[in-house]
């Protein structure tokens, strides 16, 4: 599948036309992959459009990967349900706020998936049925440079899948 | 080639980069410009770059041709007076010489206190390369003063977004010729030139995680370097090209992983429950360095690759991380001691920490392939633009985006 996805993008390729283009050899030979057009955008974008407003949000504290204790009744409550609903799925999406490096960001993003996805199977959950992803700080919730803002966006969303 | 040039745009109007000195060296060279030749190319195009390109360097300073005194047809007919009189350094006479499909330029510079000329070099033009040409000049001349290698014949990768709308984006170190590699609805971060600079590698969430794929600057096909359930980030070039570095959370954890990107076999390297990511090779491709989590907060540590065996390097500060060496004693990274996220330096030997900027939110630091002049991601007013600081100089420029927001800095090799 993967594969046939790669052969799709590649071919829509599309010829760059910058206005300085009539300078270099070089202009006429970079390409342009746009996968923003609409036949590549189911794709592109994909399930996290279908997946609306998460149905928990797990707040963190700053570069932490550490449940608290005021998440746990949330937490609690997505395990009974996960635990009636064997065939539901459920989708942990970890973020981090915009500060420090891109890449640590967004591997703490995905601890913090994975610190729900590990509370939930411990409390009986089948953890087949947990997926996890981590977006680092490339989907925010909050745009502002504060306190206020980063402590929105460090989180984990939760979406059930029925 | 007289047509092509009529269809020149002024300076800057077609391009994202904008460049601000926001601080300027102690000592500037103050240099003439002056076309020799009368043929029938008008060098005002060749001048304008090499003006440019000295001037946003911070460590030269032009002087208009309306300024000059007098303007001598060659260095023996130089007015030494005019020259002292405006505190010129020298005079760097062009002469060019249009070939079939090419354009040469040859230069001198003419030291005005030595009255003699100390440099005299020529440029062989290739088709349609006249910017890129003129760029070699400026070099030329930047290496003459500074010893250093000049970077305005490289190019620049980055990552521009407007309208939730993200391109990764090459262009020349000027700001010119930039190319849009991919464009998508989607983040894309940790772009990497490989050492040839025919390939880069990048992070793009296309697929709703973090994938990585390199793509061909030519031909723009592009590869997804290892196809996994599980993200994939952080990739970078092995010197001899034949490996990516990258991390990965494919065993549960995000740990550092290297492909043979013929083989495609992939060597774990770090086992361990903590955070390790953002590996990057030493300039002999012997070592790799990393952030890990390990010790409680984000530090950088070093790996031999013979050994396996790593130690740690950063000690100093609460958060060091996204490390890149700058050549084999020194490197850069993200550090932050009290509140700001800042750009500093490590020299491993001397173990000296040095911060180089002083902004609150900078991030994603790159160094030129001179080893001298570093561009970072930096933030003002909400919006995301580049900066960059002149290690030995001290100059600090900016390049605010036109609109929208400009991420994610990556400087090629030298293209020569």
């Amino acid at each position: 599948m993967k594969k046939n996805l790669i052969l799709i993008f590649s071919l829509l390729f599309i010829f760059s036309c910058s206005s300085v283009s009539v300078e270099t050899v070089e202009d006429q030979k970079t390409k342009t992959v746009d996968i923003t057009e609409s036949s590549s955008r189911s794709f592109a974008v994909g399930e996290s459009l279908d997946l609306g407003e998460p149905s928990v949000r797990i707040y963190f504290d700053y570069d932490e990967d550490q449940l608290k204790e005021s998440s746990l009744s949330d937490l609690l409550g997505m395990s009974r349900i996960m635990r009636d609903n064997p065939t539901y799925t459920l989708m942990v999406e970890g973020h981090a706020d915009e500060r420090g490096s891109r890449e640590y960001n967004l591997a703490l993003s995905e601890r913090r998936a994975n610190a729900v996805k590990d509370f939930l199977s411990s409390s009986g959950v089948s953890p087949f049925n947990i997926e996890v992803v981590g977006y680092g700080e490339e989907r925010p919730v909050e745009l502002g440079s504060n306190e206020e803002s980063w402590s929105k966006n460090r989180r984990a969303e939760l979406f059930l899948l029925k | 080639m007289r047509t092509i040039f009529l269809l020149f745009i002024p300076f800057f109007l077609s391009s994202d980069l904008v460049l601000e000195i926001t601080r300027g060296a102690e000592k500037q060279i103050k240099l003439g410009i002056i076309q020799t030749d009368f043929t029938e190319l008008d060098a005002t195009q060749i001048i304008d770059v090499i003006k440019n390109d000295l001037e946003r360097t911070g460590e030269f300073i032009l002087i208009p041709s309306t300024e000059m005194l007098s303007i001598p047809t060659s260095p023996d007919s130089v007015i030494h007076r005019d020259w002292l009189l405006l505190d010129a350094d020298a005079i760097i006479f062009l002469t060019t010489e249009k070939l079939d499909k090419s354009i040469d330029i040859a230069y001198s510079i003419y030291d005005i206190r030595a009255e003699k000329i100390v440099l005299k070099k020529k440029i062989y033009g290739v088709p349609d390369g006249l910017r890129q040409s003129s760029h070699y000049v400026s070099d030329g001349i930047y290496k003459h003063y500074y010893g250093i290698e000049g970077v305005s014949s490289t190019k620049l990768m980055y990552v521009a977004k407007n309208d939730d709308i993200y391109r990764l984006i090459v262009s020349d170190a000027d700001g010119f010729n930039e190319q849009t590699l991919l464009k998508s609805t989607q983040s894309i971060i940790s772009p990497a030139w490989s050492p040839d600079a025919k390939d880069v590698a990048y992070v793009s969430f296309e697929n709703n995680r973090a994938q990585v794929f390199t793509q061909n600057l030519e031909t723009g096909t592009r590869k997804l370097i290892l196809s996994s359930k599980f993200s994939v980030s952080a990739p970078a070039w092995s010197p001899d090209r034949k490996y990516i570095a990258f991390t990965s959370t494919m065993d549960g954890n995000s740990e550092i992983y290297i492909i043979n990107l013929d083989t495609k076999k992939i060597e774990r390297l770090t086992e361990n429950s903590a955070i390790d990511t953002e590996p990057a090779w030493s300039t002999d491709g012997k070592k790799i360095i990393f952030t890990s989590d390990r010790s409680g907060s984000p530090q950088i540590y070093e790996l031999d690759l013979r050994t396996k065996l790593k130690r740690r390097i950063t000690t100093e500060g609460s958060y060091n991380a996204r490390g890149s060496f700058i050549d084999k004693n020194n490197i850069i990274f993200i550090h932050r001691n009290s509140t700001n996220f800042n750009i500093a330096t490590f020299n491993l030997q001397t173990r000296q920490l040095q911060v180089l900027t002083n902004t609150e939110f900078d991030e994603s630091p790159c160094i030129a392939p001179n080893g001298n002049v570093i561009i970072y991601a930096t933030k003002e007013q909400g919006y995301s633009m580049l900066a960059g600081v002149n290690i030995s100089s001290n100059v600090g420029f900016k390049l605010p985006a036109l609109y929208g927001e400009l991420k994610e800095p990556a400087w090629s090799p030298f293209l020569r």
